[in-house]
């Protein structure tokens, strides 16, 4: 047989190749290519965020600063928003790798990237200057080879979030201030039924924020300053994994060795725990949704151990990606976007949800209007990078991202020995450094 | 057509050319291997573009160290060496051949039984077999969220259950668990691949000729030893091709794990694929996250060639 009769319509073959043919041309000349000269002023300035745990943030941005920035420059804004808990990281490394057509962002987990950043030190030290200065120890992510590559903004506050009732109840009147009065506190609480929930599963902030401060305060450091020197294999680091396994065992739910960074905002808004390490989220959430316990939940800075009192900072970082069509547009907006008329409503619109690296806002009248949210601005004070004291460099974040010393925790909690847990994590870290 | 001899008449002559050439035209691409080739261009452009290009780039990224945003360095095998001595590494590949191996097995069996019974006639069955593809056609991330409630130790459905019957006082801790965790993480993969097992092998059921059971029961079968002598090695090639493709999908899976445990806790559940992923997109190594993943390649192909050496033996 020739060919099929199937093929014998009203339609014939040529009709369709040229319906296939058109189809495509016209897939292709409708498709958003979005090139733009770099002489001309752009049409459109991209912005990418992830997308905030505090919708207020995202609002303001969308619904004042949007039409406010059209309005005062004629271009188009658009706020790309991805989603929370994990997808930032891979969709910005795709945006650098696939030259994607965003303009600026929050460069999260910038060390893996920087290349990829313009210098922006110009907007960093004129908008230092201008408000106050910044915090230093954010210079240690933000200012690399002597160039700003991104403009620090805020950082979201991890502390302990408790029930204020149930520690009462137990005969807690103020939160533990060292690790071991902690421990004291969780097994009398687990007892009467109501254990912490401390994250150590594969997540990205709640359980480095109160993991990496614990190993510290107890002496322990992963890499050294250097950032070649490994250091993890100490007896500080011993008394940390052991104290972490007694707390696990007398003091928490059996599920938190597996969580991701959700899990703990659920099991504490559903009162299966008393105590865990978060950023604003549980309590705005409570306010909102569940008034009564909205009422007793409390924030309280991190308990100290013997080396002192540490947090982890989770910054925020705006960068703008080298391959941007029109850098200095870009940089226009950011400039813009940082200037106190704009940036300073917009911390406030989320509570100070991000709390400014710029000593300006230190004091600044809405960290008043909800005093339980003031040990997310004190972090600051104590807050060090994941990477601390080493760089925050590539090999950090590796570290981070194949969560070794998380993992050196976890695997303690679920039956590992010290010594076995803390050479495993050492190993991983051999590979990394070399 | 037109017939009328004054518009004939007035035809400038030389149109006549055109039209052969069009006819021309037609007749060759009315040609068998002109037009088959035509059709298969199109999709094999589109299968080059984005399974060819990307797998060829993943293969040169395996030999190369090549951080994000960063030029490429030739490094020859110095990626595969370097996951060789990886620990991580081996504890996904171990979990992964676990995970493929309990879910295929479970699938298979779940997947013959659900067969069976709806091959059967009884009441409401299209409606049944229906809902029964319900887990196939949910969107995997949508389902997997829905897992985590259930397999929440407080609040979710499984350990209410286990309480409410009086099995427990506590419930278990499904994710937190290293051992239950991937138990967990195997049980939700057999759940959302039954109805792909099931479907196809009653297709295969639907095939095999009732004479054939007929015969069976006169000459004194029972139904075991219909089940035994007639069904199953009639249904054995479709069981193979179902439980090839299987393997395969449930050696790459990755949303599954990536959602409800992201391969925790202490890499209890980390799979090739999820491994592979946090080391290039998280840790920002593209080469040796592409070689981590490359290495399924020869590791699958072992299994699917094992397998049907000994399906052919049978």
């Amino acid at each position: 047989m020739a060919r099929s009769d199937c093929f014998r319509g009203s339609t014939s073959r040529r009709d369709f190749l040229k319906l296939s043919v058109a189809g495509a041309a016209g897939a292709t000349v409708g498709a958003d290519w979005r090139l733009r000269k770099a002489s001309a002023k752009p049409a459109q300035i991209t912005f990418l965020r992830e997308s905030s745990y505090v919708k207020e943030f995202d609002d303001y941005f969308k619904n004042v600063l949007i039409p406010r920035y059209q309005q005062d420059t004629g271009i188009k804004l658009v706020y790309e928003i991805v989603a929370a808990g994990g997808s930032a990281v891979p969709r910005l490394v795709s945006i650098v790798e696939s030259k994607a057509p965003v303009d600026a962002g929050w460069v999260q987990q910038e060390w893996l990237y920087r290349e990829a950043l313009l210098d922006v030190s110009d907007i960093a030290e004129e908008v230092g200057k201008q408000q106050g200065g910044w915090y230093p120890e954010i210079k240690s992510l933000s200012v690399w080879g002597g160039k700003w590559k991104s403009v620090p903004f805020g950082n979201i506050g991890q502390t302990m979030v408790y029930r204020r009732d149930w520690f009462d109840a137990a005969g807690i009147h103020t939160f533990p201030d060292t690790w071991e009065e902690f421990l004291e506190a969780g097994t009398k609480l687990k007892k009467a039924g109501h254990p912490y929930g401390m994250s150590m599963g594969h997540g990205f902030a709640d359980n480095n924020s109160w993991l990496l401060p614990l190993l510290w305060g107890f002496g322990g450091q992963v890499v050294a300053k250097d950032g070649k020197t490994i250091t993890l294999d100490s007896a500080e680091t011993a008394r940390a994994v052991d104290y972490v396994r007694k707390l696990y065992k007398d003091a928490c739910i059996d599920d938190c060795v597996g969580w991701l960074d959700p899990a703990n905002n659920k099991a504490f808004l559903t009162s299966q725990i008393s105590c865990t390490n978060n950023a604003m989220s549980i309590l705005i959430s409570a306010k909102r949704d569940l008034p009564d316990m909205g009422k007793v939940i409390d924030h309280a800075l991190n308990p100290k151990g013997p080396k002192g009192r540490f947090h982890s900072l989770v910054p925020v970082t705006h960068g703008i990606f080298n391959h941007t069509p029109d850098p200095e547009a870009a940089k226009h907006f950011l400039r813009w976007l940082m200037d106190p008329k704009q940036v300073a409503a917009w911390y406030r619109s989320a509570f100070m949800y991000h709390a400014p690296f710029l000593h300006a806002y230190d004091r600044d009248p809405e960290w008043d209007k909800e005093p339980r949210f003031k040990p997310d601005q004190r972090v600051l004070e104590t807050g060090k990078l994941v990477s601390w004291p080493a760089p925050a460099d590539r090999k950090a974040g590796e570290v981070v991202n194949k969560w070794i010393v998380i993992d050196m925790f976890a695997k303690a909690c679920t039956g590992v020995p010290t010594k076995a847990a803390i050479a495993d994590a050492a190993t991983g870290l051999k590979q990394i450094y070399g | 057509m037109s017939t009328n001899p004054v518009l004939e008449a007035a035809r400038p002559a030389a149109r006549a050319v055109p039209v052969r050439r069009a006819f021309q035209l037609r007749e060759w691409l009315e040609r068998e291997a002109v037009f088959s080739w035509l059709m298969l261009t199109p999709p094999l452009l589109f299968l080059l573009a984005f399974l060819g290009y990307p797998f060829c780039y993943g293969v040169y990224l395996s030999f190369v160290r090549r951080p994000v945003a960063q030029p490429a360095t030739f490094v020859g095998l110095g990626n595969f060496v370097n996951l060789w001595s990886d620990s991580i590494f081996w504890q996904a590949v171990w979990n992964t051949f676990r995970f493929t191996g309990a879910a295929t097995v479970l699938k298979l069996v779940g997947g013959l039984g659900m067969a069976l019974v709806m091959h059967q006639n009884f009441r409401m069955k299209g409606v049944t077999r229906a809902l029964l593809l319900l887990p196939f056609i949910v969107p995997t991330v949508l389902s997997t969220v829905a897992w985590q409630w259930i397999l929440d130790p407080g609040m979710g459905m499984f350990n209410r259950i286990l309480m409410y019957v009086g099995l427990v006082t506590q419930g278990p801790s499904w994710l937190g668990n290293p051992t239950l965790a991937l138990v967990s993480v195997i049980l939700v993969n057999t759940w959302r691949g039954l109805p792909f097992f099931g479907i196809t092998i009653l297709a295969g059921l639907q095939t095999i000729p009732t004479e054939l059971m007929e015969t069976a029961t006169i000459d004194g079968a029972g139904s075991w030893q219909r089940f035994r002598y007639v069904t199953l090695p009639l249904l054995m090639p479709v069981i193979f091709i179902v439980t090839t493709f299987s393997i395969i999908f449930t050696f790459f899976d990755f949303q599954l794990v990536y959602v409800l445990t992201g391969g925790g806790p202490a890499n209890a559940t980390h799979l090739m694929a999820t491994y592979a992923y946090s080391i290039s997109m998280g840790g920002g190594q593209m080469g040796l996250g592409s070689a981590a993943a490359l290495a399924m390649v020869p590791m699958l192909g072992l299994v699917l060639v094992a397998m049907s050496s000994y399906v052919r033996k049978a």
